[in-house]
Order: C-alpha cells, then sequence, then structure tokens
C-alpha cells in the first residue's frame, strides 16, 4: 500500500530535518521545504495528506499555504506551527479549517499523534 | 540690589553731581559779583583821588585856599563812602589793605591841613602835599588793579572748573550706564545662549552671573529648571528605551523561539531515534545544538547591547557590519509590517571611529519610525556609501511611507516633537541627533509628503590612532 505523504514547510531547516527523521520512521513519505513558494509549486503536481507548515516565513506565509492547499485538497489536511503565537492568527487559521495549531517548541510525539488523527479521518 | 535700585541710584548719583556743579557755579558767580562791586567803589575812589589831585594842581596853580578846601570836601566825602561800603571793601580787598588805604588818606588830609596852615611860602609842604597825594593814587591804582585781574582769574577758573565738572558729569554718567548695562546685558546674553542651547537639547547651567539682583533669580531659576529638565531627560531616554525594548520583545521572542525550538526538536528526534544514529549522525546533532545556542547567544547579546546605559565608546568599525547587526534586531518587526528591505553596502568602505551600540540605537529609531510611516507596508532602501571630499561615510535610511509635511521638517531633531500623538514620545530622533552629533557627525532629512523620507547620517572615517 502507499505511503502517507506528509509535507513538511519551514524556513528553519532543522525543523523540516528532524520532523523528516522522525516521521519517517512511523513510515511516512515526507518533503520538506524552506518556503511557501516552491512547496506550493509541488502541490500543484502531487497530492499530500498532510501538510505541516510553520506560520510566518518571508515570501509566502503559513496562513496563504493554508488557504492554497485547502482550495486545492480539501481533504487534506493541514497543521501550523508558529513561533509567534497570537490569537488573531489562530482564529483566522481555525476560519481556514486548519486542523491543528501548535507553538514552537514543537513536542514532536504530538506532532505525530496530531498527524495520526489527521489521516484516521 | 535689584536692578531697580541700581537704577535709582546711579540716577540720583548723576543728579548729585549736576546739583554740585550748580552750586559750584552759583559759589563762583557770587564771588565775581562781589570783586566787581568792588572794581566800581574802587573805579569811584580813583575818581575822587583824581579829582584831589586836580585841586592840588589847581592850588600849585593859583594858590587858591579854596582848592585845598574841595580836597578836603572830597576826603570827607570818601571817608563816607568808604565807611559806608566797609564791608564789601573788606571782604573784596582785605582788612589790612583798607588800613593802609585809610592810613594814606589820613597822611593826604594832613598834608592838605598843613598846607593851609602853613601858607603857599613853605616849598617843603608842599613838596610833602604832592608826596602824599601821588602815593594815596598810587595804592589806589594798585589795589584797584589786583582786584581787576583777581576777578578776572576768578572768571576763567569758574569756567575751567564747569568745563572739568561738565566733562567729569558726562564720562562718569557714560561710565555708569556703560556698567549697569554691561552687568544687565552681559547677563541676558548669557541666559539667551543658555536657552538657545537648551532648545537644541543641551541643558547648560549659566555659570558667572551671581548678583543679587532680578537676572541673579533668573539665573537661579533658570539652573534649576535647566537640572530638573536635564534629570527629565534622562529619566524620559530611558522610559523611551524600555519601551523599544518592549516594542524589540515580539520580534526577540521569535527569535529566541526558533533556535529554542530547533534545540528541542534535536533532543526529541536523538532520544527517539538514538539506537539507530550512527556516531557520526549524533555528533551532527550535538553539533547542530551547538549552532543553536551561538545562535540564542547572539541574540540575547544584542538585546543587552541596545540597552546599555549611554556612554560613548568610540572604536574602529565596519559601518556595514553595524547594519547587519541592526538589521538581525529589527528583521522580524520588518518582516511582520511587510516591508521589502533592501541593501545597497557599498564595498571597500573606510572604517568609521563609532560606539556601535549607540550607532545601531540610531538606526533602530530610523527604521522604527520608516516601518511607522509605511502603515501598510513598503520599500525600505539602506545605503552606505564614502563621501570623497568630506571625508565622512553615509547611512541613508530611505522609505517610501507618507514622508514628513514640508513645516514639520525643520522640528523633526527638537526634543519632544512628535507627528506621532500619544504614540511618539518626540526623542528617538532627538536623541539620534544627539548621538550622532557626539560623534562629530551629522544627520539629515530630506523628505516629500506622500513620498518617503530618506534621513542621512555621516559618520567621520578612522583616521588610526586613538582619536578619529
Amino acid at each position: 500500500m502507499d505511503k502517507f505523504r506528509v509535507m513538511v514547510i519551514d524556513d528553519e531547516k532543522i525543523v523540516g530535518d528532524m520532523a523528516k527523521l522522525s516521521l519517517e520512521q512511523e513510515g511516512y513519505e515526507v518533503e520538506t521545504f524552506l518556503n511557501g513558494a516552491p512547496a506550493l509549486k509541488r502541490l500543484e503536481d502531487v497530492r499530500f495528506d498532510v501538510v505541516v507548515t510553520d506560520l510566518k516565513m518571508k515570501g509566502i506565509d503559513g496562513m496563504e499555504v493554508l488557504r492554497t492547499v485547502k482550495s486545492l485538497y480539501p481533504d487534506t489536511k493541514v497543521i501550523m506551527i508558529t513561533a509567534f503565537a497570537n490569537l488573531d492568527a489562530a482564529i483566522e487559521a481555525l476560519r481556514n479549517e486548519v486542523h491543528d495549531f501548535f507553538p514552537k517548541p514543537v513536542k514532536i510525539k504530538e506532532l505525530k499523534a496530531s498527524i495520526a488523527r489527521a489521516i484516521k479521518k | 540690589m535689584k536692578i531697580k535700585h541700581k537704577a535709582i541710584l546711579s540716577n540720583a548719583f548723576n543728579l548729585a553731581l549736576i546739583v554740585l556743579i550748580g552750586f559750584l557755579a552759583f559759589q563762583n558767580l557770587d564771588l565775581v559779583l562781589t570783586k566787581l562791586r568792588f572794581v566800581e567803589i574802587a573805579d569811584d575812589l580813583n575818581a575822587s583821588f583824581l579829582e584831589m589831585r586836580l585841586s592840588e594842581k589847581n592850588f600849585y596853580l593859583y594858590r587858591d585856599d579854596k582848592a585845598l578846601l574841595a580836597i578836603k570836601e572830597k576826603i570827607a566825602d570818601t571817608n563816607k563812602s568808604i565807611a559806608s561800603e566797609k564791608a564789601d571793601i573788606v571782604r573784596a580787598v582785605g582788612e589790612k589793605n583798607l588800613d593802609e588805604l585809610e592810613l594814606r588818606l589820613k597822611a593826604y588830609s594832613d598834608a592838605v591841613d598843613n598846607a593851609r596852615a602853613g601858607g603857599r611860602s613853605d616849598w617843603r609842604i608842599e613838596e610833602r602835599l604832592r608826596a602824599q597825594g601821588k602815593l594815596l593814587k598810587e595804592f589806589s591804582e594798585e589795589i584797584t588793579a589786583l582786584e581787576r585781574a583777581r576777578a578776572n582769574d576768578i572768571i576763567l577758573e569758574s569756567k575751567r572748573i564747569l568745563l572739568y565738572m561738565l566733562c567729569s558729569v558726562f564720562l562718569l554718567a557714560i561710565a555708569v550706564s556703560h556698567f549697569a548695562s554691561h552687568r544687565i546685558l552681559g547677563s541676558l546674553r548669557k541666559i539667551e545662549r543658555a536657552a538657545k542651547a537648551i532648545s537644541s537639547g543641551k541643558f547648560s547651567k549659566i555659570d558667572g552671573v551671581t548678583s543679587k539682583d532680578e537676572l541673579g533669580s533668573v539665573v537661579k531659576a533658570f539652573n534649576t529648571m535647566s537640572e530638573e529638565l536635564r534629570e527629565r531627560e534622562e529619566e524620559i531616554i530611558q522610559a523611551k528605551k524600555l519601551a523599544s525594548i518592549g516594542t524589540l520583545t515580539a520580534g526577540v521572542a521569535h527569535e529566541l523561539t526558533n533556535p529554542l525550538n530547533n534545540i528541542s526538536m534535536i533532543a526529541q528526534t536523538y532520544e527517539e531515534l538514538y539506537d539507530s544514529l550512527s556516531r557520526e549522525q549524533r555528533l551532527e546533532f550535538m553539533g547542530k545544538v551547538d549552532g543553536e545556542t551561538e545562535r540564542i547567544k547572539t541574540v540575547v547579546k544584542n538585546l543587552l547591547d541596545f540597552s546599555k546605559p549611554k556612554e560613548a565608546d568610540l572604536l574602529e568599525a565596519d559601518v556595514n557590519a553595524v547594519i547587519n547587526k541592526t538589521l538581525t534586531l529589527v528583521q522580524n518587526m520588518l518582516d511582520i509590517s511587510n516591508i521589502d528591505t533592501r541593501l545597497h553596502l557599498g564595498d571597500v568602505l573606510p572604517h568609521v571611529y563609532v560606539d556601535a551600540h549607540q550607532i545601531e540605537q540610531v538606526l533602530v529609531n530610523l527604521i522604527v519610525n520608516a516601518i511607522q510611516a509605511m502603515d501598510s507596508g513598503g520599500r525600505l532602501d539602506i545605503t552606505t556609501r564614502r563621501c570623497e571630499d568630506c571625508g565622512f561615510v553615509e547611512i541613508e535610511v530611505r522609505d517610501n511611507g507618507k514622508g514628513i509635511p514640508p513645516e514639520y521638517l525643520p522640528h523633526v531633531f527638537d526634543p519632544f516633537f512628535s507627528t506621532k500623538g500619544v504614540d511618539g514620545t518626540g526623542l528617538g530622533l532627538s536623541v539620534s541627533y544627539g548621538i550622532i552629533k557626539n560623534h562629530k557627525g551629522n544627520i539629515r532629512v530630506d523628505s516629500k509628503a506622500g513620498e518617503g523620507s530618506a534621513f542621512t547620517i555621516e559618520l567621520p572615517v578612522y583616521k588610526g590612532g586613538d582619536k578619529g
């Protein structure tokens, strides 16, 4: 059977690297991107089951990624992580049907649990 | 002494001098009048003596006893008029001369009596009469001439004294006015200079005015005010700095959270995958952790540098490095505010002689102002270049925000001037101005309402040695 596909977008390279190592351990197929533009370009070609994105990034930010993903693939779950937790951003993300919202520092176990729930739904 | 009292005193002094001159002039005039009076009396006497001598001549020519009688009458008249004018004559010629005159008149009178008794034949009596008459006439003419000369002298002296007094009063009046105006205007000029200094942000004290008059009080009040303003300014600058730190905190939190998150994720992954990780991978993980702690250290150090108290610590520095360090502090604010920042850093720029922390503070001020001028995002251009002729390195911070209205342009560096209403203390640019001036540099602004603003800082090129 095909592996579930998870995309991780964060301008901090270590976040992508660690998430990839850890999630691959769980049997996911993981692709990482440092900013929104190449990630969205990739999404035009391939559907991902879960997209994990940082909120604040140069150029295309996490909120735009969320909206684009939801318009392209309404079933794809988006998990947002941010170093700058703020209520307005959280509410806007919820309106755009975000699956989960994590402030940094992220607990990888919680992230994994959230991804697992996203796939079961 | 109060200025009012000084003015009254100097006027009273001048008035007293004028009264003194008037009094002396009056006294001299009185004396001259007395002398003239006596000259008049003396002239009368001389006329009488002349008549006596004429009668005497008639006696010699015609041997007429009537002539001697006429002389006697004249002598009696003269004695009478001397007695009636005695006080004036004594005052004019003195007791001694009057006694002498009376003595000679008596001698002449006796000679006339002898002539009458001795008849016409005795030539010795005649001789004696002639001699006494001559003596009397000579003495009278002598003292008349003397008195006339003395009257002239007194008039001349009065004239001279009046001239001296006028000159003295004139010079004294000038001296008193000059002294008063020098003291008053000198103090006023000092106050004016200090007021100008305060308006340009330097809270200097006024020295050298110790008078106890109104000016002294003004200077004392002024110095107290200056001192209080200085203390207040330091408080406000500190408050402003704290406020800036508050603004920066959001950005700094972001800057700290990212490396912390990285470390956390490395640690979690390390723990989870420990058994499957190779030695090289474990070392790589630890290396990354070390790298992230370095990032945190840098952020914390920048924050500390920014909040350090103001003390110019001039060192040789690279302007571009200072700008890059400043940007790490404000990068997040720029990102959040949707500002497109472009750097145009000149290469091979000479080093400058600056306190890098203070220049960072100035740049943060300028960048924060630029961000606030660009409400809905915009473009920020930071340019460094060398000014070949003037020995400066220039930093230009240009935004395309709302700009500054022309009527505000001359005041943007004034303390407490702000266009931001309650959001600004009006000290940011004033403090920046002070810092740049302390560096012997310049800061200027060029702005068009609706098109944006450009602030240019000029910093002196490092010339080697301890002083820039």
